[in-house]
C-alpha cells in the first residue's frame, strides 16, 4: 500500500515537530523589577493543593494564548497545580453550551461582562465574595468602576460580584509616526480642539489626516463603536454614558447623537479619511493602520485600542517607529476630567474548586501581572504592580494613563445586550458612514433595542 | 479553412460545452491558485500587493536607517556615515531615494543629493551610500526613502510555522482518529437500515422513510445542547468523562445517518428485483441476500457517501469543539490551525498555507475512491439501473 506508506511518513514528520516542556520565562529570585516575594509567599500558602487539576476558557488564541500561558505557568510551578488553558474561536457561544449542557471549565475569561451577567443570572457562576471586591475597590485605579463591571444579580435576584478583572485593554488612543509628524513640523495636540486644528493643517498640507477601517467580517462596524463611545466621554458626563448603557437615556436622545455626529466629523469628511468616505466601512480594522506606514503616509493618524501593534509592519519599535497620544479632550469642557475608554477580561469561577478559588488569589500577587507585562500586549489597572516592569515605554505610558484616569469606562458594547452591541450598535455604523444621518440611524438602533423588551 | 472544417467535425453545439467546461473550470481554480500563490508569499508582500503582482517583481517604496552616529568617521573637516541600506533585509535594485517622506523618490540612485544643513547624501543602485556631513551627526540613524525593485520572492516560511508549531501533530492524528470511525460506523448502519428499508416488508415502512428524510434538514447546531448534556448525565452515571472520542463518533454519526440512510435505500431500492427474488427463492437469508449480493452491488454508493462524510467530519471544527473539548491535546487539526492565527484572526499567510495542509488527506481518500464517485453522484436519481 504506498498511499499508507506515504500517510505514514506524512504522520511521523508532522509528530516530530512537538515536544513541549513549560519553563518559566523569567527565572524567579533575579529579575529585580519583578515581586519575587508575592511569588514566594503565594507559593507557601498554597503547598497544599499538587496534584489538583484546573481547567480555564478563555478568549485568547495564538501569540496571546503563548502569553497568557507564560503566566499559568508560574501558578502550576508555585502550587503544583495543573491548570490547563484552552480556547476556541466561537468561546462566547461555546462558554454557554458548556456552562448550560452541565461540563463548564472551572474558570472562564470572558471580556464582555453583559454575557458574564447572563451567565451569572441564570446560577453559572460562584460568587467571589465581598472579600474580592474590596480588594479589587483599593487595589485598582479606578477600581469602584471596575467592580460594577464585575458585579451581577445572581440566579436569587440579589447582586454579587462576580468578575475578577484581569488585564485590561486601553482605547482612547490615537497612534501617529513620530519621524513622520517631525518631518511635517506637526505636535502632538493637548485638546479636541487642536486635533480638529491638526487634521485640517494635514489637508491644507496635501495630506490626508485619518486611517479609519471598519471592516471585521461579520463584526464589521465596531471599530466605529470605539468612537462613538470615545466622544460620548468627550461630550457627556460619565453617568450620561451608564444611562446610556442600561438605556434609561434613550440611543436616539440627542446626547447619543451628538457623540454620533462627532464621529462622524472624522469618519464622515471626505477630506479627512485615507481613500474617502466609502473605502471606511470596506477597509479591514487590521489593515488600516497600515496607512501610517506607507511611504509616502496614506494618512497620520488612526484611533484603535492597545492591541494594535500586532498589526503594525514587522520590525516597527513602539516608542520610536510608531507611538500613540491620549485622544484629547474639549478645552471648553473641562469639568469631564479624563475620561478613558477601555475594556477588559474578566475571571469567573464557573465550577468552583480549592483550585480555582487558589488561582484568583495568584491573579491578586504582583508577579502574575508582571509576568505578563514585561512581555506584550498586556495592561493592567493593578496599583501594586511595578510599572518598570513593562516591557517599553508606550505600554508604560499606557498602564499609567488607566492607573491615574479620573473616569473609566468599559466599552458600552460589550455592556449592551448582545442584539444591540454586537449586532444593531455594529450595522448602524455602517449605515451611518455609508450615508444615512445620525438620528436615523439612533432611533434604528432604539427601535431595535425596544424590539428586546 | 482547416479552422472550419474542423469545427464541422467537432460541431457547434459541442464546442460551445467544452469552451464553458473549460471557463468554468478556469473560473473554479482561480480561487484556489490564488491561495497557494498567497500562501508562498511573506505577511508583508500580502498586505502590500495582490498575489497576482507576485510574478513580475515590483518597484516598491520602503523606508531603510543609516548606521548610527557612533559609527561616523572623520575625513578631513566631514563627518561620514557609508555602508548598505540592505542590511539585514533582501537586496534589490534602488532605483531611487529621497529624504522626505511626502517625496520619497526625490533623486535618482547615484546622484549625490545636498539636503541642507550642511548635508549630503549618496546611495547607489546596490544599496551603499555614502552620507557626510561638515559637523558632527548627532540623534539616531538617519530615516530614509528608497524606491527598490525587488525580483520575485517566494518563501516556503509559512509552511514551515505551521508544521512545526507545537501540537499540531497530535491534532493530525486525532484528526483521523475522529473522521475515520465517524465515516465507517455511521455507513455499516445505514447500510443495513437502508436493506430493510428497501427489501423487507413491514408495516410503518414508509412511514419510517418519510421520517428519515424528515430528518435531514434538522440543523445540528439545534441538538449541541441537549446533546453534550446527556453524554455529561451519563458520563457522570458511569463516572467517565463525557468528553471522548466515543462520543464524537456517536454524535457524527448520528449527524450523518439520515442522508446516509436516504441514499443508501434509494441506490439500494434500485437494484434489480430479479436479483434479490431469485436468491430468496434459492433459499438465502435476508443476511447472505445482503453480504452477498447488496453490498457487492452497492459498492459506488458507498464509496460515494463515504467520501462525503469524510470530507464533512475532516473539515468539522463545531461539533469536535463541543464534544471533544478544546484542550491542547484534544484538538482536531482545523481546531489546532484555527488557534494559530491568534486572537484578531486576519493572518493570511497562515491561513493559506493551513488551507493547502489540510486539504492534502481529502485529496487522498478522494482520488483513492473519485471512480466510485461519479456512478455514486448518480444514487437514487435513475431507477431500475
Amino acid at each position: 500500500m504506498k498511499a499508507s506508506f506515504w500517510i505514514g511518513t506524512a504522520l511521523a514528520v508532522l509528530l516530530a515537530g512537538g515536544a513541549s516542556a513549560q519553563q518559566l520565562k523569567f527565572p524567579p529570585g533575579q529579575d529585580q523589577r519583578f515581586n519575587w516575594k508575592s511569588y514566594e509567599d503565594f507559593k507557601a500558602a498554597h503547598a497544599n493543593l499538587k496534584g489538583q487539576g484546573l481547567t480555564l476558557f478563555g478568549p485568547w488564541r495564538g501569540e496571546d494564548e503563548v502569553l497568557f500561558n507564560s503566566v499559568l505557568a508560574y501558578f502550576n510551578a508555585a502550587t503544583g497545580i495543573n491548570g490547563r488553558y484552552s480556547s476556541s474561536e466561537n468561546y462566547e457561544q461555546q462558554i454557554v453550551i458548556d456552562t448550560q449542557a452541565g461540563s463548564p471549565p472551572n474558570i472562564a475569561i470572558i471580556p464582555q461582562p453583559g454575557l458574564l451577567a447572563d451567565l451569572a443570572a441564570k446560577g453559572f457562576l460562584t460568587s467571589l465574595g465581598q472579600e474580592n471586591s474590596d480588594w479589587v475597590k483599593t487595589n485598582y485605579g479606578s477600581g469602584a468602576d471596575w467592580i460594577r463591571y464585575g458585579t451581577y444579580k445572581g440566579k436569587d435576584g440579589k447582586e454579587a460580584y462576580f468578575g475578577f478583572p484581569f488585564k485590561a485593554d486601553f482605547k482612547s488612543m490615537v497612534w501617529y509616526v513620530p519621524e513622520n509628524f517631525e518631518e511635517a513640523g506637526y505636535d502632538v495636540p493637548k485638546t479636541m480642539e487642536d486635533l480638529i486644528k491638526l487634521s485640517d493643517q494635514i489637508v491644507a498640507d496635501g495630506g490626508v489626516p485619518w486611517c479609519i477601517g471598519l471592516g471585521s467580517g461579520g463584526a464589521t462596524g465596531w471599530p466605529a463603536t470605539d468612537w462613538v463611545e470615545d466622544m460620548m466621554l468627550r461630550t457627556q458626563k460619565p453617568e450620561v454614558y451608564d444611562k446610556w448603557v442600561s438605556n434609561e437615556v434613550k440611543f436616539d436622545d440627542p446626547a447619543v447623537v451628538g457623540a454620533i455626529d462627532e464621529f462622524g466629523k472624522f469618519g464622515k469628511n471626505p477630506k479627512y479619511v485615507a481613500g474617502g468616505v466609502a473605502a471606511v466601512s470596506s477597509t479591514d480594522f487590521r489593515d488600516s493602520p497600515k496607512g501610517l506606514f506607507d511611504i509616502p503616509p496614506k494618512c497620520y493618524l488612526h484611533h484603535q485600542a492597545s492591541f494594535v501593534p500586532s498589526f503594525f509592519p514587522p520590525g516597527t519599535e513602539l516608542g520610536t517607529d510608531a507611538d500613540f497620544f491620549y485622544l484629547p479632550t474639549y478645552a471648553s469642557k473641562p469639568d469631564l476630567g479624563t475620561p478613558v475608554l477601555g475594556a477588559g477580561t474578566m475571571f469567573a469561577i464557573t465550577k468552583d474548586s480549592p483550585a480555582a478559588k487558589a488561582f484568583i488569589e495568584f491573579l491578586k500577587t504582583p508577579i502574575a501581572h508582571e509576568v505578563w507585562m514585561a512581555q506584550s500586549s498586556f495592561l493592567t489597572p493593578f496599583k501594586g504592580a511595578n510599572p518598570d516592569a513593562y516591557a517599553n515605554e508606550v505600554l508604560k505610558k499606557q498602564g499609567e494613563l488607566l492607573t491615574t484616569a479620573t473616569t473609566f469606562r468599559f466599552d458600552a458594547s460589550d455592556l449592551m445586550p448582545g442584539k444591540i452591541g454586537a449586532g444593531a450598535f455594529w450595522t448602524g455604523m455602517v449605515d451611518y458612514v455609508g450615508g444615512k444621518d445620525a438620528k436615523t440611524v439612533a432611533s434604528d438602533i432604539q427601535k431595535a433595542w425596544d424590539g428586546l423588551k | 479553412m482547416t479552422a472550419i472544417a474542423s469545427l464541422r467535425r467537432v460541431g457547434l453545439p459541442r464546442l460551445v460545452v467544452h469552451v464553458s467546461v473549460l471557463l468554468i473550470c478556469i473560473v473554479w481554480l482561480i480561487p484556489t491558485l490564488g491561495i497557494l500563490v498567497t500562501s508562498f508569499r511573506d505577511a508583508g508582500q500580502i498586505t502590500a500587493s495582490g498575489w497576482w503582482t507576485a510574478f513580475t517583481g515590483a518597484a516598491e517604496t520602503s523606508a531603510a536607517r543609516l548606521g548610527e552616529p557612533s559609527t561616523a568617521r572623520q575625513e578631513g573637516a566631514n563627518y561620514v556615515i557609508s555602508g548598505s541600506v540592505f542590511e539585514g533585509g533582501q537586496g534589490g535594485t534602488v532605483r531611487a531615494f529621497g529624504t522626505r517622506v511626502a517625496a520619497p523618490t526625490e533623486f535618482p540612485a547615484g546622484q549625490t543629493a545636498d539636503i541642507g544643513n550642511g548635508e549630503t547624501l549618496t546611495i547607489n543602485e546596490d544599496g551603499s551610500y555614502i552620507y557626510s556631513k561638515n559637523a558632527p551627526f548627532e540623534g539616531r540613524g538617519k530615516r530614509v526613502y528608497l524606491s527598490v525593485a525587488t525580483p520575485p520572492s517566494f518563501t516556503t516560511d509559512n509552511y514551515r510555522t505551521v508544521l512545526t508549531s507545537q501540537g499540531i501533530g497530535q491534532s493530525f492524528v486525532n484528526s483521523l482518529t475522529v473522521a475515520i470511525p465517524a465515516t465507517i460506523i455511521p455507513i455499516l448502519i445505514a447500510a443495513f437500515a437502508a436493506y430493510a428499508l428497501s427489501w423487507m416488508e413491514f408495516p410503518g415502512r414508509a412511514l419510517i422513510i418519510a421520517m428519515v428524510v424528515g430528518l435531514i434538514v434538522v440543523p445540528l447546531q439545534m441538538s449541541l445542547i441537549p446533546l453534550l448534556r446527556m453524554y455529561n448525565e451519563i458520563g457522570n452515571f458511569f463516572g467517565v468523562p463525557s468528553r471522548s472520542y466515543a462520543g464524537i463518533w456517536l454524535a457524527h454519526s448520528a449527524f450523518g445517518m439520515p442522508l446516509a440512510i436516504y441514499l443508501l435505500r434509494n441506490y439500494i431500492a434500485g437494484l434489480p428485483r430479479e436479483i434479490i427474488e431469485s436468491a430468496r427463492v434459492d433459499g438465502a437469508s435476508d443476511f447472505e441476500i445482503f453480504v452477498k449480493i447488496i453490498l457487492p452491488l452497492s459498492f459506488p454508493a458507498l464509496a460515494s457517501f463515504s467520501i462525503f462524510q469524510f470530507l464533512w467530519t475532516w473539515n468539522d471544527l463545531l461539533v469536535a469543539m463541543v464534544f471533544l473539548g478544546t484542550g491542547k491535546d484534544q484538538l482536531v487539526l482545523t481546531g489546532a490551525l484555527n488557534a494559530l492565527l491568534g486572537s484578531m484572526g486576519g493572518k493570511w499567510e497562515i491561513l493559506t498555507a493551513s488551507a493547502f495542509i489540510t486539504i492534502v488527506v481529502p485529496i487522498i481518500v478522494f482520488f483513492a475512491l473519485q471512480r466510485y464517485l461519479v456512478r455514486g453522484l448518480l444514487a437514487g436519481s435513475v431507477k431500475g439501473g
